[in-house]
């Protein structure tokens, strides 16, 4: 899953940045998601017990999961499954590749999956001359426009009603109205005949339950239940860590996700699929593979910064309250993954820092995806560690360690620090205005849009000691000191017992 | 399990990638990673399923019949309750009758099998579920309605729970433009929890191959966040209450 | 780069006899490089306060991102050297953004000031989601006599500020804080309020240079023009 080459998250969101329409659908989109969220966790209730509880069951299952995912294996190939495990895309490739060949299969049908987007599968299919047809209502209109998916669960979140008739318009030959039941009903149309024609069918996972080797997808349009009730032979894409102990768990991921994601009380359709169909079973697909993909995922076990970002659900709630996502969308990004999640899982599951270029740090740091995450993912300090990581390795601009070298020079002495600020002084003379200086220059980013503070006259460190004199001089409510005194007394005696936490969370 | 086919280490080039040794090479990897031996026994999982306070989260049979109902028609699907199966066959003739449906598909189910729909419906086809047959999967493409008795369904959510079984094709939800289901009042539970749970406690060969949850009308916003009903599964949904 | 901000928070503190000590040897927090992952060099800008602190019993700072630095990220960047993690975690339990000090310490809420102005209050990121600061600045403002608090249209999103972030992804951050601007702007309010001054510095930066008419004010500076007027 590499980074479009060439190109940087800075450079494609400046592009985004001049798309109005982009920016307005993007922003209408998250926030219906994001205030559906809201209303839905507020009616649940006791949302941070559920968050927290979600968070334990996945801890548990990554921290477990060779015992797990074992199980798993062992006991979807007992429900008569084949069990494949591809440590990255090309391993996947050659077994899907066999597959197809095997069943001469013409056409593939295909359901949401955005493992199968980070492998490129619809790439090898089509190396095949094999016609691999997104069946996602937003996945079949941006295959359908060349593009990926700018969303995690809204792939198409970036397209206007004309430019999708546009491209549907195409494919059905005739002029069809920019209206949305017009445009879906061509769709149905069109696609339950692939549906009925094709002789495999494709799906991610979004579960998968140890305990009984059963898949689990959710999904609101029946595409992945076409995919997995009506071609003979089904592949389900599956990320390692996918895994959860029991149906019991389930229920708490099927508290959390639809949730997370639009706001719903539970998809519209949520199906545990065991096995192929039972021999005397009237539908359903004869052989059923699932190949369990790694693909820099183990990477992260064992890492304490990173074993975490194994417990992502996939909901895309990060990416609906990220105010950087909000403003350059997904294609911005680079990458399969976008929003938040992508910023981080896109280099974690990367060997090697200098693969990638600056995706981490098109963030803020403001902590909104931690806040949103369902299972409490802290995201925004694994965008630091990302970063660490990319500065140790000696990736990063000359320019840039040049800079924080000086930093560490002058901030690491407060005389050096002092004597850098009254140069700054004499510098400024020349360029401020007001209080404020106006220069392009080295910090044009920054005046692009803003002014920026001159130095002041006098600093705070300068002034301490008048001022240290005219507060002595300063009237004080007398009356209220002592009780003062006694609270921060209080405050002093708790944390020499152990309960200080200072102003952070109580923990 | 009927089906124990296993076809690896056929000698098919991908046959090394589902060997057990494939398997037993990536759980010591994993173990590795995190630092420590394999384990092979189940390990304690203190946080198994939903948080206390919400396993004692239980209604009245009305209330779960209540909730149920008003959740399904929020999400734009037709509750109705009724006293009775007959009750039920008389609303599917008005109904086939009045949507001038030409084809009916039902499950092989004896609740539906007693209704006398195909005697008293001559100008319209009506098909059991019979998967004996070759082409049941075109027959419910080109079925208008499809009827089934659910297993199970959930209040708190609006959820039908249909099990896939030799008389119980997966199709007959999901193909027909409209989806009648049956929902007998002892089968709504208050939340999902119980109906996973029963699945943890069935005899593993005992699972159905599909378990599907149907909560509303097929749907996706993914045109300019608009709402659209009835994408590729049924637009049309009937939740009976019977009893 | 704010003396004002500095001293009006000293000035409020002082009037409840708090003993107020500013020790020279502190520089930064050390935040920019910890952020950009030069960690090497946040650690040397870190120690300066863990020197600077050590005899203090209470360390107030009007920044919630500088405390929240403290707070989340020392014990994260001390962990491989026990005797300054030590030191780093003393400090955070003593560390204190101003108003949850004024608040939560102190136990005061009112601190006698009049402000007959229409003010709107931006919730910093890292005061709220680092230290869970939601309440503390509100009951400040609403005790405040004559000061009409009118709220902020999606309070909750980031300015765009993120320290390097605002140089080195420019044009995001600039779309990041004309949306906050402008939805300040489109409260009517004449004072912004908040308290941070990563944040403040940001979206005064972008006010002035489109010439707005809005004042942007630290919290202790608003508190302080409100006692002294």
């Amino acid at each position: 899953m590499a980074e479009t080459a060439g190109s940087s998250v800075k450079a494609r969101s400046k592009q985004a940045l001049q798309d109005d329409f982009l920016r307005k659908a993007v922003k209408f989109t998250t926030e219906r998601l994001k205030n559906g969220k809201r209303k839905a966790t507020e009616e649940h209730g006791n949302w941070e017990e559920w968050r927290e509880r979600g968070r334990q069951i996945r801890l548990h299952t990554i921290a477990h999961l060779d015992y797990y995912l074992n199980l798993f294996a062992d006991n979807a190939r007992k429900a008569g499954a084949q069990v494949y495990f591809a440590r990255d895309a090309a391993e996947a490739a050659v077994i899907t590749r066999e597959i197809v060949r095997e069943k001469q299969a013409r056409s593939v049908v295909k359901s949401k999956s955005m493992v199968t987007e980070e492998l490129h599968i619809n790439h090898v299919l089509e190396e095949m001359d094999v016609a691999a047809i997104e069946t996602d209502l937003g996945e079949y209109i941006i295959q359908l426009a060349h593009e990926p998916p700018s969303h995690i669960i809204i792939p198409a979140i970036h397209k206007n009603k004309q430019q999708i008739a546009e491209v549907l318009s195409e494919v059905a030959g005739e002029r069809l109205e920019p209206d949305t039941q017009v445009l879906a009903g061509f769709v149905r149309r069109k696609l339950r005949e692939q549906f009925l024609a094709a002789e495999i069918g494709m799906t991610g996972c979004n579960f998968a339950i140890a305990e009984t080797g059963s898949i689990v997808i959710f999904e609101n349009e029946g595409n992945a239940r076409m995919c997995s009730t009506l071609p003979k032979t089904q592949i389900t894409f599956m990320g390692m860590e996918r895994i959860i102990p029991s149906f019991e768990d389930l229920e708490v991921m099927a508290t959390l996700l639809p949730r997370s994601a639009t706001g719903q009380k539970l998809t519209a359709y949520m199906s545990a699929i065991t096995g192929p169909r039972r021999t005397a079973d009237g539908d359903g697909p004869e052989e059923l593979h699932i190949i369990i993909i790694d693909n820099g995922r183990s990477r992260q076990l064992g890492d304490p910064d990173f074993q975490e970002l194994l417990n992502c659900i996939r909901c895309g709630a990060c990416l609906n309250v990220c105010p950087v996502y909000r403003h350059i969308g997904g294609h911005s990004y680079g990458s399969v993954y976008s929003g938040p999640i992508g910023a981080v899982l896109t280099p974690a599951l990367m060997e090697d820092p200098s693969e990638w270029q600056d995706i981490a740090y098109a963030s803020s740091l403001c902590g909104a995806c931690w806040e949103a995450c369902p299972v409490k993912i802290p995201l925004h300090d694994m965008l630091v560690y990302l970063r660490n990581r990319k500065v140790e390795s000696g990736t990063t601009p000359t320019a840039e360690q040049v800079m924080f070298k000086g930093f560490n020079y002058m901030m690491s002495d407060h005389r050096r620090m002092e004597r850098f600020l009254r140069l700054g002084k004499v510098g400024q003379k020349f360029v401020a205005r007001d209080g404020y200086i106006r220069i392009k220059g080295p910090l044009k980013g920054w005046t692009n849009y803003r002014d920026l503070p001159e130095i002041p006259k006098q600093s705070f460190r300068d002034r301490w000691k008048e001022l240290q004199v005219e507060i002595a001089q300063q009237p004080r409510p007398k009356t209220m000191i002592q009780d003062i005194e006694q609270r921060m007394r209080k405050v002093l005696e708790e944390r020499s017992k152990g309960g200080g936490s200072g102003g952070g969370h109580q923990e | 399990m009927a089906d124990t086919r296993n076809k690896q280490g056929s000698g098919k080039a991908r046959a090394i990638y589902a060997s057990k040794e494939r398997q037993d090479e990536w759980m010591q990897a994993i173990a590795d990673r995190l630092g420590r031996p394999r384990i092979t026994e189940m390990p304690q999982h203190p946080f198994r399923g939903a948080p206390d306070f919400w396993r004692a989260y239980d209604l009245q049979q009305e209330e779960r019949i209540n909730l149920f109902m008003n959740n399904w028609t929020n999400l734009g699907g037709h509750a109705f309750r009724m006293s009775s199966m007959e009750e039920v066959g008389r609303f599917l003739l008005d109904f086939v009758r009045e949507t001038g449906a030409q084809k009916l598909l039902m499950q092989r189910q004896p609740e539906l099998m007693g209704l006398g729909l195909a005697e008293a419906l001559h100008d319209v086809e009506c098909t059991v579920w019979d998967s004996s047959a070759e082409e049941m999967i075109d027959e419910a493409a080109q079925a208008d309605i499809g009827v089934v008795v659910v297993d199970h369904a959930a209040a708190y959510t609006g959820t039908i729970v249909v099990l896939s079984s030799p008389d119980k094709g997966r199709s007959t939800s999901l193909l027909p433009r409209a989806l009648v289901a049956v929902v007998p009042a002892s089968a709504i539970e208050a939340s999902l929890g119980p109906i996973l749970k029963g699945l943890d406690a069935r005899p593993k060969d005992q699972l159905p191959a599909g378990v599907h949850f149907i909560t509303g009308p097929s749907r996706s916003s993914d045109i300019e966040n608009d709402l659209t009903i009835g994408v590729h599964g049924p637009g049309i949904v009937y939740a009976l209450v019977v009893g | 780069m704010y003396p004002r901000v500095g001293e009006a928070m000293v000035r409020i503190l002082a009037r409840y006899g708090v003993q107020l000590d500013f020790p020279k040897v502190q520089t930064c927090c050390g935040q920019p490089a910890f952020n950009s992952g030069y960690w090497d060099d946040a650690r040397a800008s870190a120690r300066t306060l863990l020197e600077a602190f050590d005899d203090s019993d209470f360390v107030i700072a009007p920044s919630g991102s500088c405390t929240g630095m403290i707070h989340h990220y020392y014990p994260k960047l001390f962990e491989n050297d026990p005797a300054m993690l030590d030191k780093a975690v003393r400090l955070k339990e003593k560390t204190y953004e101003f108003s949850q000090f004024l608040v939560n310490v102190l136990g005061v809420e009112d601190v006698g000031a009049t402000f007959p102005h229409k003010v709107t209050y931006h919730p910093s990121c890292h005061g709220t989601r680092l230290l869970g600061i939601k309440d503390e600045p509100m009951k400040l403002l609403q005790h405040v006599r004559g000061l009409e608090l009118v709220p902020l249209p999606d309070a909750e999103l980031c300015c765009g500020f993120g320290g390097t972030f605002a140089v080195k992804m420019s044009d995001i951050s600039g779309a990041m804080v004309s949306e906050k601007v402008h939805n300040v702007e489109s409260t009517g309010a004449e004072v912004l309020v908040g308290i941070d001054m990563g944040c403040l510095m940001n979206i005064s930066g972008n006010i002035h240079a489109e010439g707005k008419p809005i004042r942007v004010m630290h919290l202790a500076e608003l508190l302080n023009e409100g006692v002294s007027s």
